[in-house]
């Protein structure tokens, strides 16, 4: 009765949590057998999909982590060691720091970069009306692509000899510095290949949320005397923020698995200055067969992306609080 | 358990590796290789299979990325859904000593086309006195030029590395460098190119391979020397970003004109000679690669064709590898695609196709040749570790091309990485 | 408090004109109406008032300044939205604040102004809760502060009542007045209830279609109806019309004869033909009664509907067809026969085709 009252309310996604959760207290305390039969029905429903997760998760999972206890080598077999070693030698292993190094600022930069770009494109898209609209679906053919492809793409554009940004520039003799053959310039390249196929991620999300953001509120805001920028920051921003969290868990977990890119851009070089990670831990697995030790590092990686999640779901649980 | 934990870390890592149909019956096998003129030209004659044996091959070419994750994907789960695999020659030790292909030295001996096959190519594939593939293609390195452009300059080809060094400055210019060279960290890149100047100065990668001592030697001065060359040529005389290409950067820099002479294997070399690909392919020249104090090594590259240890109809299998190197499948290939580092022999005599490529560039086929017969067989060690040893020297020869490390230093970790791969 | 002018305004959305020539002043510290149906342009209007929609033609003149092109804070208006438009993320006392911090007012110069607000308006002990605890009243009432603690020249509403419950929505609309009687600024408040209208205003401005039909007080559009839409639309049940023709005889009859009129209570002119108006409530209608005077009628009742104080009758006079108003208690009920009054005072005449309403 209340949330058909506040329409407005149930708009946005903020307030689409906060009426979620009133309209269940609500119904619980009014008609509790009611509810009871919807959750059960509800329960009853997504119980194929509890079962493919634990098929299609869970079993893989478990097996990575008895592997990573082994020392199971593709080569060598096992000698039926079972136990921590692993794990004692990811303490002490250097391309392992410097992968955690590599995979941190990759997403970091890389999600950040996303989520910003993202925002401003659907905020501006937002804007357009009439028949401009259809522009949208430009935004998205980034992300379209296929990630090997969008990776041949930059890495053409970043290779001096053949793209054609280096090609314009010297036309006024200057010269682009070469990226690819230091650490920051690749880490960079890679950044850039993997802001253009995901940005448009981001913007989906976050041009869903604004709309679901009434424009009454930038209305009141305008009348009670809020600039363009100040409606943005002090409405409009605080109102995406569980939208924008989501979008940045969503793209820092998948960001995690910097694979195509790197393999296709700078095969982990200079050196292996940009072996990430997950990258790393497909050295180990495949080109050094070391199963055992992979597993150990992807283990790692879970629990990172675990420990995430855990975080970001707090975190918006405070911020629709 | 193993089983299922392998399978399980595997389908972990696979990215969207498709889900192959496994063979229903007798008539219907699987293969699958990665992406490359033989392979490609092989898939289109699947049909003919088919309809010499009545036996219908699915043939399976996926990107290079993606084939390591599958077939691991396959052998560790011994799901028996590959009945034909692509067997680089480089992989194949590591592969048998997983246990993941089936012995077929009984097969390939009753294979009519056995003594048809170029026998380094063949006798790469024998471990511990067994056969585990056949060769359908050996690549090996050859150098290009501009032959305008040295006649300008009026400098011969360089018949060594030194004088590569010499001649370079020579045939620089603003718009054009000497040389493009695989940089990027590789054993199939980098690893490729980088033994032929090791091996032209003298060094090596153990201390006696030949003779059974396999204790890293590669932090010697001999290789030190080469890849002081090879970071000189690349960082004074390759165009801007050098230090990261890949064949395909040196193929597109020599059909653009930007580089005068390039070191690849066969087939990049036929793409940059090829008038249809590229603008200056009449005036381009091919030359064995260049030697050194300790003689010439050109690069080679075989690879073959295997039965997985879990392929469920062998014979099926070693049907089809016999039918795909028999001279006419190869000859089709050849005349169909850019495909002429076949390793049937009987096909290099066959008209048609010595004017195909006569007509690409008449010194192509004889200069196969001549480094096909110079190059050694282990010019990367055959050994199950070699990926990773080849990818961990790989990796410290790039990180010394791009400065991120002296080249002293990066000779000791790799050797030091070496033992410890080896375990010793 | 401050006159706001509404000097021919306009506003087209392409080929589409929402409102035209929009011709009026709203006098200092005056409650002014928008009335009409649906889609007649009424938001439209307020909404220019407001900065939030361009001016298409015409000037805005607040407090004697030009404000077309003034971004809405600089208008001194404050405006109070159907779907209240409470910032969701912020609290009661911030929702109220807003405006005030963004003028940077010291801050204990606002906790004092929101205070005096919220006990204004009995939202003291809310003040830290979030819009979505509150009900729809309370809602309503920090949509309300939230304008009023700015003490702007203008307050704006649009149908800011619509979202409530009927009962809510008297005690709200008293409220209203109230505090309109006690801030005293000037108003515009735009509603498609007539009853809210009528008891709000000071004056009304019913429009139709984007054309202004008739401004007048909620006593002048009731009994003076400027043309047939304003008539149709005050009053509740609508107005009863009949077709009226003038026989050879000066007489007026309805086109079957059922009715006839001896004479109209106004001047028609040469007009062989007009449109009568009689208010449901206008009707006297007698149990078993017979004719006498000239507008008495012998009528059937069709049928009887209770409202509860008061009965609506559908009554038959021959062919032609009324409906009356009548007390609640035994009132006539369906099938008897009855007679109708009707006083001439109490008429409406119209012009048969534009529908302009004639006066002497
Ligand atoms: N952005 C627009 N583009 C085109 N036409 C519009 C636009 N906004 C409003 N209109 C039209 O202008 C007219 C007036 O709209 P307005 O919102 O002022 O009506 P209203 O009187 O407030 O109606 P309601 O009582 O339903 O709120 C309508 O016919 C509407 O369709
Ligand atoms: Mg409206």
């Amino acid at each position: 009765m209340t949330i058909l009252q506040a329409p407005d309310r149930r708009d946005h996604p903020a307030g689409r949590s906060l009426a979620r959760k009133r309209s269940m207290t609500q119904a619980t305390s009014k008609r509790r057998g009611a509810t009871y039969e919807l959750e059960r029905g509800y329960r009853r429903m997504i119980i194929p999909a509890i079962l493919a997760v634990a098929i299609f998760a869970i079993v893989p999972l478990a097996g990575m982590l008895a592997l990573s206890f082994s020392d199971y080598h593709l080569i060598r077999g096992s000698k039926g060691e079972f136990g921590f070693h692993n794990f004692a030698r990811l303490l002490s292993d250097q391309r392992l720091v410097n992968s955690i190094y590599v995979m941190s600022v990759l997403s970091i930069f890389g999600v950040a970069a996303q989520v910003v770009i993202g925002t401003a494109v659907a905020v501006g898209l937002q804007k357009i009306v009439g028949k401009w609209r259809l522009g949208r679906v430009l935004f998205l053919v980034p992300y379209a692509v296929p990630h090997v492809a969008v990776a041949l793409i930059w890495l053409s554009l970043f290779t001096p000899t053949l793209s054609p940004i280096n090609a314009f520039f010297d036309l006024f003799g200057f010269t682009v510095p070469t990226f690819l053959t230091t650490q920051n310039g690749a880490m960079f390249a890679i950044i850039v290949a993997d802001t253009w196929t995901n940005f448009p991620f981001a913007m989906l999300i976050i041009l869903a949320a604004l709309q679901g953001i009434s424009t009454d509120l930038d209305e009141a805001a305008a009348i009670d005397g809020a600039s363009r920028v100040k409606t943005f920051i002090f409405i409009t921003l605080p109102l995406l923020m569980p939208a924008l969290l989501m979008v940045t868990l969503f793209r820092f977990i998948d960001s995690l698995k910097h694979f195509p890119m790197i393999f296709v851009i700078t095969k982990g070089g200079p050196g292996r200055s940009t072996q990430a990670t997950n990258f790393y831990a497909y050295v180990q697995t495949f080109q050094n067969s070391n199963v055992a030790y992979g597993a150990a590092i992807a283990v790692l990686l879970f629990l990172m992306a675990a420990l995430i999640s855990f975080y970001v779901a707090r975190l918006n649980q405070r911020v629709s609080q | 358990m193993k089983h299922l934990c392998t399978t399980a870390l595997v389908a972990s890592f696979a990215m969207a590796a498709p889900f192959a149909p496994t063979a229903a019956d007798a008539e219907e096998i699987n293969v699958v290789m990665f992406g490359m003129p033989y392979t490609n030209g092989l898939r289109k004659l699947a049909d003919d299979f088919e309809a010499e044996t009545g036996i219908k091959a699915n043939i399976d070419v996926i990107g290079q990325d993606v084939f390591e994750n599958r077939i691991t994907l396959s052998f560790t789960g011994g799901t028996g859904d590959i009945d034909v695999v692509h067997a680089p020659v480089i992989q194949v030790q590591r592969w048998v000593a997983a246990n993941w292909l089936k012995p077929i030295t009984a097969e390939v001996a009753a294979m009519a086309v056995k003594d048809d096959i170029l026998k380094g190519p063949l006798d790469a594939y024998k471990i511990n006195g067994e056969q585990y593939a056949v060769p359908f293609m050996a690549a090996t390195g050859l150098m290009t030029y501009r032959q305008d452009v040295l006649e300008a300059a009026g400098v011969g080809v360089p018949e060594t590395w030194a004088e590569m060094l010499e001649i370079a400055p020579q045939v620089t210019n603003d718009d054009r460098a000497a040389i493009a060279l695989r940089a990027v960290p590789g054993q199939g890149f980098n690893m490729f190119i980088f033994p032929m100047i090791m091996r032209a100065y003298g060094g090596k990668f153990f201390a006696d391979y030949t003779g059974g001592d396999l204790t890293p030697a590669i932090n010697s001065p001999e290789t030190l020397e080469a890849l002081k060359v090879y970071i000189e040529l690349i960082n004074d005389y390759a165009p801007q970003g050098a230090g990261n290409f890949n064949f395909a950067e040196v193929n597109a820099a020599a059909q653009n004109g930007q580089v005068v002479f390039t070191v690849e294997g066969t087939g990049v070399v036929t793409q940059i000679v090829d008038p249809e690909k590229s603008k200056f392919a009449d005036v381009t020249g091919i030359a064995l690669p260049p030697g050194g104090p300790a003689g010439r090594s050109p690069a080679i590259a075989v690879h073959g064709l295997a039965i997985p240890s879990s392929a469920e109809n062998p014979e099926a299998s070693a049907r089809f590898i016999e039918w795909a190197v028999s001279p006419e499948t190869m000859t089709k290939i050849a005349l169909a695609e850019p495909f002429s580092n076949f390793t049937t022999g009987s096909v290099a005599q066959n008209a048609e196709v010595i004017a195909k490529y006569d007509a690409v560039h008449p010194d192509f086929l004889r200069m196969q040749g001549e480094a096909l017969n110079l190059a050694i067989g282990h010019y990367r060690p055959l050994l199950p570790d070699w990926p990773s040893l080849g990818a961990a020297i790989g990796e410290n020869i790039n990180a010394a091309v791009n400065g991120l490390m002296s080249p002293e230093d990066a000779l000791a970790a790799a050797e030091q990485e070496m033992k410890d791969i080896l375990g010793q | 408090m401050t006159e706001v002018k509404l000097d021919r305004i306009g506003k087209s959305y392409g080929s589409v004109e929402a409102v035209q020539q929009f011709d009026l002043t709203i006098r200092e510290g005056e409650f002014l109406v928008l009335l009409g149906p649906s889609g007649c342009g009424k938001s439209t209007t307020l909404r220019m008032i407001a900065g939030l929609e361009s001016i298409t033609k015409g000037d805005l003149m607040i407090g004697g300044t030009r404000m077309n092109d003034v971004d809405p804070k600089d208008r001194g208006v404050a405006m109070v939205f159907q779907n209240y438009a409470l910032y969701p993320h912020k609290t009661v006392f911030d929702n109220m604040a807003m405006a005030l911090k963004l003028q940077k007012v010291p801050a204990a110069e606002i906790q004092d102004r929101v205070g005096r607000t919220a006990e204004l308006l009995g939202l003291t002990d809310y003040l830290h809760r979030k819009p979505a605890a509150l009900s729809g009243g309370q809602r309503q009432r920090v949509a309300i502060g939230r304008a009023i603690v700015r003490t702007p020249d203008v307050f704006l509403f649009d149908e800011p009542l619509s979202n409530l419950d009927a009962k809510l929505r008297v005690k709200m609309r008293m409220e209203l007045q109230e505090l309109h009687d006690r801030l005293g600024a000037t108003s515009v408040y735009v509603t498609h209830d007539q009853v809210e209208a009528m008891t709000l205003a000071d004056r009304i401005v019913i429009m139709n279609g984007g054309v202004v039909a008739q401004v007048g007080t909620p006593r002048e559009v009731y009994d003076r109806p400027a043309d047939e839409f304003v008539a149709g639309f005050i009053g509740s049940p609508a107005m009863n019309f009949l077709d009226l023709m003038r026989d050879d005889t000066g007489r007026w009859i309805t086109e079957c004869g059922s009715l006839v009129l001896p004479s109209l209570p106004v001047d028609a002119g040469a007009r062989r033909q007009v449109r009568l108006g009689v208010r449901p409530e206008h009707i006297a209608v007698t149990a078993g009664g017979q004719p006498q005077g000239d507008l008495d009628y012998q009528a059937e009742v069709l049928l009887d509907e209770l409202l509860g104080a008061d009965a609506l009758l559908s009554l038959g006079v021959g062919k032609a067809r009324l409906l009356a108003r009548v007390g609640g208690t035994d009132h006539p009920v369906q099938g008897d026969r009855v007679a109708i009054a009707l006083t001439a005072a109490q008429l409406h005449v119209f012009d048969a085709d534009t529908g302009v309403a004639l006066r002497d």
